[in-house]
């Protein structure tokens, strides 16, 4: 799995290659958890853009609901980009769609940080 | 395929997470070569992924002296997939609801969930040496 952290603004975004699945998911737990520490307290803007997932599994979805709740704690936000319909089937089904803003463009996620 | 014949592919593997990739390349050829559907395709692969998980990291605590076997059994009809580790077992009963609203920001407790959603039948069972699960997912169409 690959993830590139990139940043336009005060909004960080991690562009994430692979399968969310198993122990491919402590890359991204590591890489999220590095950033939220190193933002020493402060809010934390993210989108994590999974337009190149295309599976995810229970491990996959606690990274992101941890990362959810440890980013919301310090008054940030992260917002999903491009899911395709098998993450967002699960995540209906995991009944998370009222927790996770999701969009389709990056300008839209973008924008939501405004 | 004669309607009673049946194929079984077993797979035995230590308990390490780093094998699990070899689930996922088993369950891949199976579900292309039973013709599942796309959208079947994807949630057997995820719930193989999940008793996978449950069975080497939550059953056998990552012991890689202990094994979890996994047996697939195809017939005409549908795919059977069971799952043995050496686990202590758990009550199903007893696992925390992860839709309950108050366990919705919990890291964990989905992957029986999933399982069980993505499956057309998923049993629970022990024997004294370890958990058993048996999951199965029917065909639409019989095999050709």
């Amino acid at each position: 799995m690959q993830i590139n952290l990139r940043h336009k603004g005060s909004v960080t975004i991690l562009d994430i290659e692979g399968n969310l699945v198993g122990p491919n998911t402590i890359a991204l737990k590591n890489i999220i958890d590095d950033h939220i520490r190193s933002a020493n307290g402060e809010p934390v803007y993210m989108i994590l853009n999974m337009e190149r997932v295309q599976m995810m599994d229970s491990s996959g979805l606690g990274v992101i609901v941890a990362a959810y709740a440890s980013i919301q704690r310090n008054k940030g936000r992260v917002v999903l980009l491009n899911i395709g319909g098998n993450i967002r089937s699960l995540i209906i089904m995991a009944k998370l769609v009222t927790i996770f803003d999701r969009y389709d463009t990056e300008a839209e996620a973008i924008a939501s940080f405004l | 395929m004669d309607e009673k014949q049946q194929l079984r592919i077993s797979l035995t593997l230590s308990s390490s997470m780093q094998l699990i990739y070899l689930l996922d390349t088993v369950i891949s050829d199976i579900l292309e070569r039973m013709e599942f559907d796309e959208e079947a395709q994807v949630n057997v692969n995820l719930a193989v992924i999940e008793v996978g998980t449950n069975a080497i990291k939550h059953g056998n605590k990552e012991d890689i002296t202990k094994t979890a076997t996994f047996e697939f059994i195809i017939d005409d009809e549908k795919l059977t997939i069971v799952v043995t580790d050496e686990g202590e077992g758990f009550d199903r009963e007893e696992v925390a609801d992860p839709l309950d609203p108050e366990n919705l920001l919990k890291s964990s407790g989905r992957g029986l969930l999933i399982m069980e959603d993505c499956m057309d039948e998923v049993v629970y069972s022990k024997n004294r040496t370890g958990t058993i699960v048996r999951m199965v997912k029917k065909r639409n169409h019989p095999m050709p």
